[in-house]
Protein backbone atom coordinates (compact mmCIF):
# COMPACT_ATOMS: atom_id res chain seq x y z
CA UNK A 1 0.00 0.00 0.00
CA UNK A 2 1.09 3.43 -0.96
CA UNK A 3 1.72 6.07 1.99
CA UNK A 4 0.47 9.42 2.01
CA UNK A 5 2.30 12.62 0.80
CA UNK A 6 2.79 15.75 2.91
CA UNK A 7 -0.05 17.23 1.51
CA UNK A 8 -2.35 14.10 1.52
CA UNK A 9 -1.64 13.79 5.47
CA UNK A 10 -2.59 17.44 5.80
CA UNK A 11 -5.90 16.93 4.08
CA UNK A 12 -6.40 13.41 5.90
CA UNK A 13 -5.80 15.77 9.23
CA UNK A 14 -8.19 18.51 7.94
CA UNK A 15 -11.11 15.48 7.44
CA UNK A 16 -10.55 13.78 10.64
CA UNK A 17 -10.84 17.48 12.20
CA UNK A 18 -13.57 18.63 10.12
CA UNK A 19 -15.64 15.23 10.63
CA UNK A 20 -14.66 14.37 14.30
CA UNK A 21 -13.68 10.74 13.12
CA UNK A 22 -12.77 9.91 16.39
CA UNK A 23 -11.43 6.43 16.19
CA UNK A 24 -9.41 7.16 12.71
CA UNK A 25 -5.95 8.58 12.95
CA UNK A 26 -5.03 10.76 9.53
CA UNK A 27 -2.17 8.13 9.56
CA UNK A 28 -4.71 5.40 8.75
CA UNK A 29 -6.49 6.68 5.89
CA UNK A 30 -5.25 4.75 2.57
CA UNK A 31 -4.47 7.44 -0.19
CA UNK A 32 -6.82 5.52 -2.67
CA UNK A 33 -9.32 4.04 -0.65
CA UNK A 34 -12.70 5.48 -1.08
CA UNK A 35 -14.01 8.02 1.35
CA UNK A 36 -17.83 7.72 0.41
CA UNK A 37 -20.25 4.92 1.14
CA UNK A 38 -17.96 1.61 1.45
CA UNK A 39 -14.24 2.41 2.55
CA UNK A 40 -14.35 5.66 4.78
CA UNK A 41 -18.28 5.39 5.00
CA UNK A 42 -19.05 9.21 4.50
CA UNK A 43 -21.92 10.87 3.66
CA UNK A 44 -23.61 13.44 2.07
CA UNK A 45 -23.60 15.29 5.12
CA UNK A 46 -20.22 14.94 5.20
CA UNK A 47 -19.24 16.15 2.15
CA UNK A 48 -21.06 19.58 2.84
CA UNK A 49 -18.91 19.88 6.21
CA UNK A 50 -15.76 18.87 4.10
CA UNK A 51 -17.09 21.34 1.44
CA UNK A 52 -17.22 24.01 3.88
CA UNK A 53 -14.17 23.03 5.60
CA UNK A 54 -11.88 23.03 2.68
CA UNK A 55 -13.46 26.34 1.58
CA UNK A 56 -12.62 28.29 4.97
CA UNK A 57 -8.86 26.61 4.72
CA UNK A 58 -7.71 26.72 0.58
CA UNK A 59 -10.14 29.81 0.16
CA UNK A 60 -11.95 27.85 -3.16
CA UNK A 61 -15.50 26.43 -3.48
CA UNK A 62 -16.18 23.00 -4.33
CA UNK A 63 -18.95 23.27 -6.42
CA UNK A 64 -21.86 20.42 -6.74
CA UNK A 65 -22.20 20.64 -10.88
CA UNK A 66 -18.81 20.34 -11.32
CA UNK A 67 -18.33 17.32 -13.43
CA UNK A 68 -15.65 15.77 -11.83
CA UNK A 69 -17.19 16.12 -8.27
CA UNK A 70 -17.62 12.23 -8.21
CA UNK A 71 -13.93 11.76 -9.00
CA UNK A 72 -12.70 14.35 -6.77
CA UNK A 73 -14.30 12.88 -3.65
CA UNK A 74 -13.64 9.38 -4.81
CA UNK A 75 -10.43 9.26 -2.03
CA UNK A 76 -7.76 11.44 -0.41
CA UNK A 77 -6.00 10.75 -3.67
CA UNK A 78 -7.77 12.65 -5.56
CA UNK A 79 -9.43 14.99 -3.40
CA UNK A 80 -6.23 16.55 -2.42
CA UNK A 81 -5.18 16.87 -5.42
CA UNK A 82 -8.02 18.95 -7.03
CA UNK A 83 -7.56 21.14 -3.74
CA UNK A 84 -4.02 21.40 -4.98
CA UNK A 85 -5.16 22.47 -8.24
CA UNK A 86 -7.61 24.87 -6.81
CA UNK A 87 -6.66 26.32 -4.02
CA UNK A 88 -5.53 29.76 -3.52
CA UNK A 89 -4.45 29.96 -0.26
CA UNK B 1 -32.55 0.47 8.91
CA UNK B 2 -36.57 -0.68 7.60
CA UNK B 3 -35.78 -0.11 3.68
CA UNK B 4 -39.26 -1.80 2.83
CA UNK B 5 -40.25 1.59 1.46
CA UNK B 6 -37.90 1.50 -1.10
CA UNK B 7 -39.05 -1.99 -2.86
CA UNK B 8 -42.58 -1.31 -2.08
CA UNK B 9 -43.71 -2.43 -5.69
CA UNK B 10 -43.72 -0.13 -8.02
CA UNK B 11 -44.87 -2.60 -11.03
CA UNK B 12 -48.11 -3.07 -9.98
CA UNK B 13 -48.53 0.75 -9.89
CA UNK B 14 -47.22 1.06 -13.86
CA UNK B 15 -51.00 0.62 -15.24
CA UNK B 16 -52.48 2.45 -12.36
CA UNK B 17 -50.39 5.53 -13.19
CA UNK B 18 -50.57 5.83 -16.59
CA UNK B 19 -54.37 5.07 -16.31
CA UNK B 20 -54.42 7.97 -13.71
CA UNK B 21 -52.54 10.16 -16.20
CA UNK B 22 -54.44 9.61 -19.47
CA UNK B 23 -57.57 9.33 -17.55
CA UNK B 24 -57.17 12.83 -15.34
CA UNK B 25 -55.84 14.95 -18.80
CA UNK B 26 -58.31 13.05 -21.36
CA UNK B 27 -61.31 12.02 -20.09
CA UNK B 28 -61.50 14.33 -16.33
CA UNK B 29 -61.66 14.38 -13.02
CA UNK B 30 -65.54 12.89 -12.17
CA UNK B 31 -64.87 10.00 -14.15
CA UNK B 32 -61.12 9.83 -12.74
CA UNK B 33 -62.66 10.13 -8.99
CA UNK B 34 -65.05 7.36 -10.50
CA UNK B 35 -62.03 5.08 -11.46
CA UNK B 36 -60.55 5.78 -8.24
CA UNK B 37 -62.81 2.83 -6.73
CA UNK B 38 -61.95 -0.36 -8.52
CA UNK B 39 -58.16 1.12 -8.65
CA UNK B 40 -58.06 1.64 -4.78
CA UNK B 41 -59.55 -2.34 -4.93
CA UNK B 42 -57.24 -3.33 -6.81
CA UNK B 43 -54.75 -2.10 -4.90
CA UNK B 44 -56.30 -2.97 -2.04
CA UNK B 45 -55.87 -7.24 -3.21
CA UNK B 46 -52.51 -6.80 -4.52
CA UNK B 47 -50.46 -4.63 -2.69
CA UNK B 48 -50.37 -6.58 0.63
CA UNK B 49 -47.81 -4.93 2.24
CA UNK B 50 -49.22 -1.57 2.04
CA UNK B 51 -53.00 -2.85 3.31
CA UNK B 52 -50.96 -4.19 6.41
CA UNK B 53 -48.93 -0.95 6.47
CA UNK B 54 -52.16 1.01 6.60
CA UNK B 55 -54.02 -1.20 9.05
CA UNK B 56 -50.84 -1.17 11.73
CA UNK B 57 -50.85 2.75 11.01
CA UNK B 58 -54.70 3.40 11.51
CA UNK B 59 -54.80 0.75 14.66
CA UNK B 60 -52.34 3.16 16.44
CA UNK B 61 -54.17 6.36 14.72
CA UNK B 62 -57.42 5.30 16.26
CA UNK B 63 -56.37 3.62 18.93
CA UNK B 64 -58.25 0.51 17.82
CA UNK B 65 -58.37 -2.38 15.07
CA UNK B 66 -59.56 -0.66 11.37
CA UNK B 67 -62.24 -1.39 9.62
CA UNK B 68 -61.82 -2.57 5.85
CA UNK B 69 -63.65 0.55 5.26
CA UNK B 70 -61.14 2.58 7.17
CA UNK B 71 -58.06 0.62 5.45
CA UNK B 72 -60.12 1.01 1.78
CA UNK B 73 -60.88 5.07 3.04
CA UNK B 74 -56.44 5.43 3.66
CA UNK B 75 -55.83 3.87 0.29
CA UNK B 76 -58.26 5.82 -1.48
CA UNK B 77 -57.64 9.19 -0.19
CA UNK B 78 -53.55 8.26 -1.29
CA UNK B 79 -54.87 7.64 -4.86
CA UNK B 80 -57.31 10.83 -5.22
CA UNK B 81 -53.71 12.42 -4.27
CA UNK B 82 -51.73 11.09 -7.02
CA UNK B 83 -54.70 11.87 -9.21
CA UNK B 84 -54.96 15.28 -8.24
CA UNK B 85 -50.76 15.49 -8.70
CA UNK B 86 -51.41 15.47 -12.21
CA UNK B 87 -53.63 18.64 -12.32
CA UNK B 88 -51.30 20.37 -9.80
CA UNK B 89 -48.66 19.52 -12.31
CA UNK B 90 -50.00 21.31 -15.17
CA UNK B 91 -51.32 24.20 -13.22
CA UNK B 92 -54.69 23.59 -12.79
CA UNK B 93 -55.40 25.20 -9.81
CA UNK B 94 -58.99 26.46 -10.11
CA UNK B 95 -60.14 23.24 -9.62
CA UNK B 96 -59.08 23.06 -6.29
CA UNK B 97 -60.43 24.70 -2.94
CA UNK B 98 -56.88 25.67 -0.81
CA UNK B 99 -57.23 26.96 2.45
CA UNK B 100 -53.53 28.60 3.69
CA UNK B 101 -52.49 28.64 6.98
CA UNK B 102 -49.31 30.65 8.06
CA UNK B 103 -48.66 31.41 3.95
CA UNK B 104 -48.06 35.08 4.83
CA UNK B 105 -44.42 33.71 5.98
CA UNK B 106 -43.29 31.91 3.32
CA UNK B 107 -43.83 34.99 0.89
CA UNK B 108 -41.75 37.06 3.22
CA UNK B 109 -39.11 34.62 3.04
CA UNK B 110 -39.01 34.27 -0.80
CA UNK B 111 -39.14 38.49 -0.85
CA UNK B 112 -36.21 38.55 1.33
CA UNK B 113 -34.22 36.65 -0.69
CA UNK B 114 -32.84 34.08 1.57
CA UNK B 115 -33.36 30.64 1.23
CA UNK B 116 -34.35 28.39 3.66
CA UNK B 117 -35.45 24.40 3.82
CA UNK B 118 -39.17 23.49 3.78
CA UNK B 119 -39.43 20.76 5.98
CA UNK B 120 -42.68 18.79 5.20
CA UNK B 121 -43.29 14.78 5.25
CA UNK B 122 -45.00 11.88 2.93
CA UNK B 123 -48.26 13.64 5.09
CA UNK B 124 -50.64 14.52 2.36
CA UNK B 125 -49.44 15.97 -0.34
CA UNK B 126 -46.12 18.46 -1.21
CA UNK B 127 -47.60 18.99 -4.96
CA UNK B 128 -50.26 21.21 -3.71
CA UNK B 129 -47.37 22.91 -1.79
CA UNK B 130 -45.15 23.48 -5.08
CA UNK B 131 -48.46 24.01 -6.85
CA UNK B 132 -49.47 26.89 -4.88
CA UNK B 133 -45.58 28.06 -4.82
CA UNK B 134 -44.50 27.71 -8.85
CA UNK B 135 -47.55 28.52 -10.26
CA UNK B 136 -49.77 31.18 -8.18
CA UNK B 137 -46.70 33.05 -6.55
CA UNK B 138 -43.41 32.26 -8.65
CA UNK B 139 -41.26 31.19 -6.18
CA UNK B 140 -38.29 29.70 -6.61
CA UNK B 141 -39.06 26.10 -4.91
CA UNK B 142 -36.92 23.09 -4.88
CA UNK B 143 -37.79 19.82 -3.96
CA UNK B 144 -34.84 17.14 -2.80
CA UNK B 145 -36.32 14.25 -3.78
CA UNK B 146 -35.25 10.15 -3.97
CA UNK B 147 -35.71 10.05 -7.87
CA UNK B 148 -34.43 6.41 -7.98
CA UNK B 149 -36.47 4.49 -6.24
CA UNK B 150 -39.67 6.31 -7.95
CA UNK B 151 -38.78 6.47 -11.00
CA UNK B 152 -42.72 6.18 -12.15
CA UNK B 153 -43.30 9.18 -10.67
CA UNK B 154 -40.28 10.83 -12.02
CA UNK B 155 -41.30 9.58 -15.39
CA UNK B 156 -44.91 10.92 -14.74
CA UNK B 157 -43.23 14.52 -13.71
CA UNK B 158 -40.90 14.65 -16.72
CA UNK B 159 -43.71 14.19 -19.00
CA UNK B 160 -46.20 16.67 -17.47
CA UNK B 161 -44.09 19.29 -16.53
CA UNK B 162 -40.19 19.18 -17.82
CA UNK B 163 -39.28 22.72 -16.21
CA UNK B 164 -40.37 21.98 -13.18
CA UNK B 165 -38.44 18.53 -13.19
CA UNK B 166 -35.46 20.23 -13.69
CA UNK B 167 -36.03 22.10 -10.44
CA UNK B 168 -35.87 18.89 -8.34
CA UNK B 169 -32.82 17.89 -6.38
CA UNK B 170 -32.04 14.45 -7.04
CA UNK B 171 -30.98 12.15 -3.69
CA UNK B 172 -27.93 10.55 -4.13
CA UNK B 173 -23.86 10.98 -4.35
CA UNK B 174 -21.81 13.08 -2.08
CA UNK B 175 -22.68 16.43 -3.49
CA UNK B 176 -26.37 16.00 -3.01
CA UNK B 177 -26.48 18.43 0.09
CA UNK B 178 -23.79 20.58 -1.51
CA UNK B 179 -26.26 21.22 -4.39
CA UNK B 180 -29.01 21.58 -1.79
CA UNK B 181 -27.05 24.49 -0.06
CA UNK B 182 -26.43 26.51 -2.85
CA UNK B 183 -29.36 26.43 -4.00
CA UNK B 184 -30.25 28.05 -0.37
CA UNK B 185 -27.17 30.53 -1.02
CA UNK B 186 -29.07 31.53 -4.31
CA UNK B 187 -32.37 31.98 -2.21
CA UNK B 188 -33.85 29.01 -3.22
CA UNK B 189 -36.94 27.30 -0.86
CA UNK B 190 -35.71 23.84 -0.21
CA UNK B 191 -38.55 21.39 0.25
CA UNK B 192 -36.82 18.21 2.00
CA UNK B 193 -39.16 15.47 3.06
CA UNK B 194 -38.01 14.53 6.75
CA UNK B 195 -39.66 11.65 7.78
CA UNK B 196 -37.73 8.48 5.88
CA UNK B 197 -34.48 7.71 6.97
CA UNK B 198 -32.59 5.30 4.26
CA UNK B 199 -30.19 2.87 5.04
CA UNK B 200 -26.88 4.15 6.36
CA UNK B 201 -27.72 7.69 6.85
CA UNK B 202 -27.42 9.60 10.31
CA UNK B 203 -30.07 9.46 11.96
CA UNK B 204 -32.16 10.78 14.92
CA UNK B 205 -34.42 8.70 17.64
CA UNK B 206 -37.56 10.85 19.27
CA UNK B 207 -41.23 10.04 20.09
CA UNK B 208 -43.46 9.75 17.70
CA UNK B 209 -46.77 8.33 18.67
CA UNK B 210 -45.77 7.03 21.76
CA UNK B 211 -42.51 5.17 20.31
CA UNK B 212 -39.37 5.87 19.26
CA UNK B 213 -38.70 5.96 15.26
CA UNK B 214 -35.40 7.11 13.56
CA UNK B 215 -35.70 10.47 11.65
CA UNK B 216 -33.38 11.61 9.37
CA UNK B 217 -30.67 14.05 10.59
CA UNK B 218 -29.92 15.70 7.18
CA UNK B 219 -32.73 18.19 6.83
CA UNK B 220 -31.78 20.04 10.13
CA UNK B 221 -28.00 19.58 9.76
CA UNK B 222 -27.98 21.35 6.46
CA UNK B 223 -29.96 23.79 7.83
CA UNK B 224 -27.41 24.51 10.40
CA UNK B 225 -24.79 24.41 7.97
CA UNK B 226 -26.57 26.67 5.59
CA UNK B 227 -27.33 29.16 8.68
CA UNK B 228 -30.63 29.13 7.23
CA UNK B 229 -34.33 28.88 8.53
CA UNK B 230 -36.51 25.96 8.54
CA UNK B 231 -40.44 26.32 7.92
CA UNK B 232 -42.21 23.52 8.50
CA UNK B 233 -45.36 22.59 5.61
CA UNK B 234 -48.05 19.93 6.07
CA UNK B 235 -50.18 19.70 2.95
CA UNK B 236 -53.02 17.80 4.29
CA UNK B 237 -56.41 16.60 1.62
CA UNK B 238 -59.28 16.88 3.17
CA UNK B 239 -61.53 15.06 0.62
CA UNK B 240 -63.31 16.30 -2.62
CA UNK B 241 -61.37 18.98 -4.31
CA UNK B 242 -60.03 20.41 -0.82
CA UNK B 243 -56.92 20.85 0.21
CA UNK B 244 -55.47 22.84 3.27
CA UNK B 245 -51.62 23.81 3.51
CA UNK B 246 -50.01 24.72 6.68
CA UNK B 247 -46.73 26.48 7.18
CA UNK B 248 -45.02 26.89 10.59
CA UNK B 249 -41.80 28.25 11.67
CA UNK B 250 -39.56 25.71 13.46
CA UNK B 251 -36.28 27.43 13.69
CA UNK B 252 -34.65 31.01 12.75
CA UNK B 253 -31.67 29.33 13.02
CA UNK B 254 -30.09 25.84 13.81
CA UNK B 255 -26.95 26.74 15.65
CA UNK B 256 -25.30 22.98 16.83
CA UNK B 257 -22.17 22.48 18.83
CA UNK B 258 -20.17 19.54 17.85
CA UNK B 259 -19.53 17.80 21.05
CA UNK B 260 -23.25 17.94 21.97
CA UNK B 261 -24.82 17.66 18.33
CA UNK B 262 -26.76 14.75 18.98
CA UNK B 263 -28.41 16.47 21.98
CA UNK B 264 -29.15 19.52 20.37
CA UNK B 265 -30.50 17.79 16.64
CA UNK B 266 -32.55 15.31 18.93
CA UNK B 267 -34.33 18.90 20.65
CA UNK B 268 -35.59 19.88 17.03
CA UNK B 269 -35.92 16.77 15.33
CA UNK B 270 -38.42 16.17 18.14
CA UNK B 271 -40.17 19.41 17.89
CA UNK B 272 -40.70 18.54 14.20
CA UNK B 273 -41.80 14.75 15.37
CA UNK B 274 -44.54 16.24 17.47
CA UNK B 275 -45.51 19.03 15.10
CA UNK B 276 -46.14 15.86 12.42
CA UNK B 277 -47.84 13.79 15.13
CA UNK B 278 -50.42 16.49 15.55
CA UNK B 279 -51.28 17.07 11.90
CA UNK B 280 -51.15 13.01 11.35
CA UNK B 281 -53.77 13.37 14.16
CA UNK B 282 -55.59 16.07 12.53
CA UNK B 283 -55.51 14.14 8.96
CA UNK B 284 -54.87 10.33 9.81
CA UNK B 285 -55.76 9.71 5.94
CA UNK B 286 -53.16 11.33 4.92
CA UNK B 287 -50.88 8.81 6.33
CA UNK B 288 -49.03 7.76 3.20
CA UNK B 289 -45.81 5.95 4.77
CA UNK B 290 -47.54 2.58 3.54
CA UNK B 291 -45.26 0.41 5.48
CA UNK B 292 -43.95 -1.09 9.10
CA UNK B 293 -42.98 2.51 9.89
CA UNK B 294 -42.71 1.52 13.68
CA UNK B 295 -40.75 -2.05 12.56
CA UNK B 296 -43.45 -3.76 14.30
CA UNK B 297 -41.67 -6.60 12.69
CA UNK B 298 -38.04 -5.84 14.56
CA UNK B 299 -35.34 -4.50 12.66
Amino acid sequence: MDACSPFELEVARLLVETLHLEDIKPEDIAPEEPLFNDGLGLDSIDALELALAISKTYGFQLRSDDQQNRQVFASLRALSQHIALNRVR
Amino acid sequence: MSQSWMKLPERSNTLALWLIRTIALHIGRPAGRALLYPITLYFLLTAGEARRGSRRFLRRALGREPTGREVFRHIHSFAATILDRVYFLTGQLARFKIEIHGGQRILDQAASGRGCILLGSHLGSFEALRALGVHRHHLPIRILMNTGHNQLMTRLLNALNPALAQSIIPVGGPETLLKVQESVEQGCLVGVLGDRAASGEKIVRCRFFGEEVDFPAAPLVMAALAGCPVILFFGLYLGGNRYQVHFEPLAERIVLDRRQRQEQLGVWVQRYADRLEHYTRLAPYNWFNFYDYWREDGP
